[in-house]
């Protein structure tokens, strides 16, 4: 049916508008949310108390930033990547393996996944106090946390990355004389790569979502830290400058780890 | 026939080689419970390089005879039920280097370029080990030139198209130069005239270096284009119907195909495939 709007329509999951008007839209959706607050805030329809205007906020960001000769906010921000770097590549170097080989072998996925899957599902918050039982109250503590919420999403997502490969090529690597090891290692895994590319950037994503709890217990300095520091004192524009903050670097992790995959695997889109 | 070439620089003739299939039962589990046989006692015999079309109607399991012979075993079921596949007089049990497969769907990888996708296998323990990297770069040069992809050895597969991905897939085969080259359906995905054009290539390709094919095709046309053997098989459960020799040079002409003798083997492979109409088709392209 070609009527009015049939193939090029408002409903039509298939066809992007023009980059102008998707980038107008979504800028457009951005202010609306910033002049309804500011409404807010100027009427006084909800308290300060409540909720700070957008320049307090803006405000509180540059007394963060920069106050009384040292950046606050850049300390913090080091402390929280470095926690969330190092977990990451714990995240990466125990998990993909293990991913890996859950998805090369049913009978390894059969012993592993009911140790993996449940976690999936299960509150990694409520682990807080027996991780802080078991590494104390220190670093390790803060890594192993964000290690746990991250690893038990990428686990699964590699399994799933590896076992999405069409076993075409699998028939294929081996009847040109590869053996089992070398169809995973020569041909599954590579054509799974893009996947597992995927698997790292939501455990990214899942840790900057956990990093504020991470930071909850005894952190001396941290993004999270810093929240909850400002959250003590009632200091809500600075609680709101810190979310923002958080959400802004996850925002770039994001962008930047998917170009980089776009990078790497430029086939990937031509399929 | 046994030209026995043995270590002698004689790299152009194929060495011969020869399969034979006893009593061949293929069983799987039905999806409504019980059993379906496929393949229902198939007795063949290959001796010498030719080509040898298993033609059929789709779904008669003409497929799966051809992957027993490359040992390329589906997971869900022992391979054959019952029966013996032997190459030069040894049983066969699992994927063994002496034949090569061409699938039907191309087999190619997305992520590689035209020259990686056919030195893919070189790059494996198994081949390492026989050929020195400078003589398959070589090989696979000339093969490029030979399927006329030379000019597109550094594309990636979705840069190409159908045919030409076939082409990737044959010369990728024919670089290993196997004593068996196994086709499954290699050109029905392609449209008629890429079809023609592929059966040429290979035509003219087997000339260069001739080897014991083994062609499942659902395509009358194309049985009597390519075979130097017709092996007709019924609808499932897969027997063996009829079985003849043409004794045609290749290419055949399109004259040819409109003779007397090719009317008369069309009529004779129809015969066979109208006697038990089972839910397969078989396509006759004029």
């Amino acid at each position: 049916m070609a009527g009015a709007n049939g193939m090029n329509g408002f409903w039509n999951p298939y066809l992007s508008p023009p980059p102008s008007q998707s980038r107008a839209l979504g800028i457009g959706s951005v202010v609306s949310v910033l002049v309804l607050w500011s409404l807010l805030a100027v009427t006084g329809l909800v308290s300060p108390a409540r909720l700070p205007a957008p320049w307090d906020v803006v405000r509180a960001f540059g007394y963060l930033a920069w106050n009384d000769g040292e950046s606050m906010l850049f300390i913090a921000t080091l402390w929280s990547v470095g926690r969330l770097v190092v977990a990451g590549i714990l995240v990466i170097v125990i998990g993909i393996p293990v991913g890996i080989l859950m998805g090369a072998s049913q009978r390894i996925n059969a012993a592993i996944s009911p140790l993996v899957d449940p976690f999936r599902s299960a509150p990694v918050v409520a682990l807080l106090p027996i991780l802080v039982m078991w590494l104390g109250i220190g670093e390790a503590m803060k890594i192993g946390f964000l290690f746990t919420g991250a690893v038990v999403y990428l686990i699964p997502m590699v399994r799933d990355a590896i076992q999405a490969v069409p076993q075409s090529y699998w028939i294929s690597a081996r009847d040109l004389g590869a053996t089992p090891w070398e169809c995973i290692r020569k041909a599954v895994i590579p054509m799974a790569m893009p996947r597992i590319a995927d698997a790292i950037i939501v455990a990214f994503s899942v840790m900057w979502t956990y990093i504020t709890v991470a930071e909850y217990v005894n952190a001396k300095v941290g993004l999270g830290q810093l929240i909850q520091n400002a959250r003590r004192f009632s200091a809500w524009d600075q609680v709101f400058a810190g979310i923002i903050v958080i959400v802004a670097l996850a925002l770039i992790t994001y962008q930047l780890m998917i170009y980089i995959k776009r990078r790497l695997y430029p086939w990937e889109t031509q399929l | 026939m046994s030209a026995q070439s043995d270590s002698s620089p004689q790299p152009e003739a194929a060495t011969a080689v020869s399969i034979e299939l006893k009593d061949i039962v293929q069983e799987y589990p039905a999806s409504g419970g019980g059993i379906t046989r496929v393949v229902d006692g198939v007795n063949l015999v290959f001796e010498r390089p030719g080509i040898n079309m298993l033609l059929g109607p789709s779904g008669c399991g003409k497929s799966t005879i051809l992957h027993m012979l490359g040992g390329v075993r589906p997971m869900n079921a022992k391979t054959p039920t019952s029966g013996k596949i032997l190459i030069d007089g040894v049983e066969c049990h699992d994927a063994h280097d002496d034949s090569v497969m061409v699938f039907q769907r191309y087999s190619n990888r997305p992520d590689l370029s035209v020259f990686d996708n056919v030195a893919f296998p070189f790059r494996l323990n198994l081949w390492k080990k026989r050929v020195p990297e400078a003589e398959w770069r070589k090989r696979i040069s000339d093969m490029l030139e030979s399927v006329g992809l030379a000019d597109k050895r550094n594309l990636r597969p979705s840069q190409l198209s159908g045919g030409q991905n076939q082409r990737v897939a044959l010369a990728r085969a024919l670089v290993l130069r196997p004593r068996i080259l196994l086709m499954d359906e290699p050109f029905g995905a392609l449209d008629a005239q890429t079809r023609e054009e592929m059966q040429l290539l290979l035509i003219d390709l087997y000339k260069e270096r001739p080897c014991l094919v083994v062609f499942v095709t659902h395509d009358v046309t194309e049985a009597l284009v390519l075979g130097d053997r017709v092996i007709v098989l019924s609808p499932q459960p897969a027997k063996i119907a009829d079985d003849f020799t043409i004794d045609v040079p290749r290419p055949r002409s399109t004259t040819w195909q409109r003779s007397e003798e090719a009317l008369q083997h069309e009529k004779r492979i129809l015969a066979q495939l109208h006697k038990a109409p089972g839910k397969g088709t078989v396509r006759v392209t004029v």
